[in-house]
């Protein structure tokens, strides 16, 4: 029986932003606003919905008086990634 | 990018995509290479002709421009991280070969000269290539790869020559492990901002 793709990451957005923030150490939210193509908007709601899961760790900082976004992957969130990414394949293999 | 739900396949296509991406940027431009590259190469050549000329205070070139360029490249280092909006793994880990190579390389000057000028400059050479060696790996850049290969070979060819021609090896090593890959990656950096 095909087990249920888990809903926080089955979002193009968001499994957007999670692709990123496994293959780096830490990025700005700019960073990933270009990476994604998405508006600013949109992409702060969804980081919400992965920080509320405990996928990822955001990080207000300033730098020269201007606020910077960090945004970084969380252990639970490579977890969750690594489970995503072995549960899709068995829908595809068929 | 939407935020609408996938099909499987989608979902494996939007991550590939990005992971590839991401493993495919480039993480250097050459900078560091470039001016370390020229400005030893300088030092080493100015040494030269003025041993050449019989003029004794050449060494003194190695007190004023180096020193120098530890100011101009922290502050470029400094700079291109502040304006960098993402930090990867490479970064942290060029980071530590780099550091561990200033390390090494300020013992080497420190305590090599009670060994003569030849074991120091060997050991500088070896020291270039391994960096090179490492970094040309972690990057896939094959020019950095070939350039210490030259350089390792530049340090064993330098034991069998005297000490004022090891300033003409420790040139040549730069040039080749250095400078001429600093260029060719900077090329590579710039074509992939161009292309973004």
């Amino acid at each position: 029986m095909f087990k249920e793709l888990d809903p926080i990451l089955h979002s193009q957005l968001r499994l957007g932003v999670i692709s990123l923030l496994i293959s780096v150490k830490e990025a700005e939210f700019t960073y990933l606003k270009e990476e994604t193509n998405s508006t600013a908007g949109n992409l702060s709601v969804q980081i919400q919905k992965l920080k509320e899961a405990g996928y990822i760790e955001i990080e207000k900082k300033f730098r020269d008086n201007y606020p910077h976004t960090i945004c970084k992957i969380t252990s639970a969130g490579i977890k969750a990634f690594e489970e995503y990414v072995k549960n899709i394949k068995q829908y595809l293999v068929k | 990018m939407e935020d609408n739900n996938l099909q499987p396949e989608e979902s494996l296509r939007l991550i590939n995509g990005i992971i590839n991406s991401a493993k495919n940027k480039l993480a250097d431009d050459g900078f560091q290479f470039i001016f370390w590259g020229w400005l030893v190469i300088v030092c080493a050549m100015t040494h030269y002709i003025s041993l050449k000329l019989n003029f004794e205070m050449g060494y003194m070139v190695w007190i004023i421009l180096p020193p120098l360029g530890v100011i101009v490249s922290t502050i470029y280092g400094y700079k291109q991280g502040k304006k960098s909006n993402v930090k990867t793994y490479m970064d942290t880990y060029l980071g530590f070969l780099w550091g561990g190579f200033i390390i090494a390389t300020i013992i080497t000057l420190a305590f090599g000269f009670a060994h003569g000028i030849k074991a120091t400059y060997f050991f500088l050479m070896i020291l270039y290539g391994v960096a090179t060696f490492i970094t040309g790996g972690m990057l896939n850049f094959k020019p950095l790869i070939i350039g210490s290969l030259f350089s390792f070979a530049l340090a064993g060819i330098s034991v069998f020559l005297g000490n004022v021609d090891q300033f003409l090896c420790i040139s040549a090593a730069l040039l080749c492990s250095y400078v001429i890959p600093g260029h060719l990656l900077q090329s590579k950096f710039k074509q992939q901002a161009k292309n973004v």
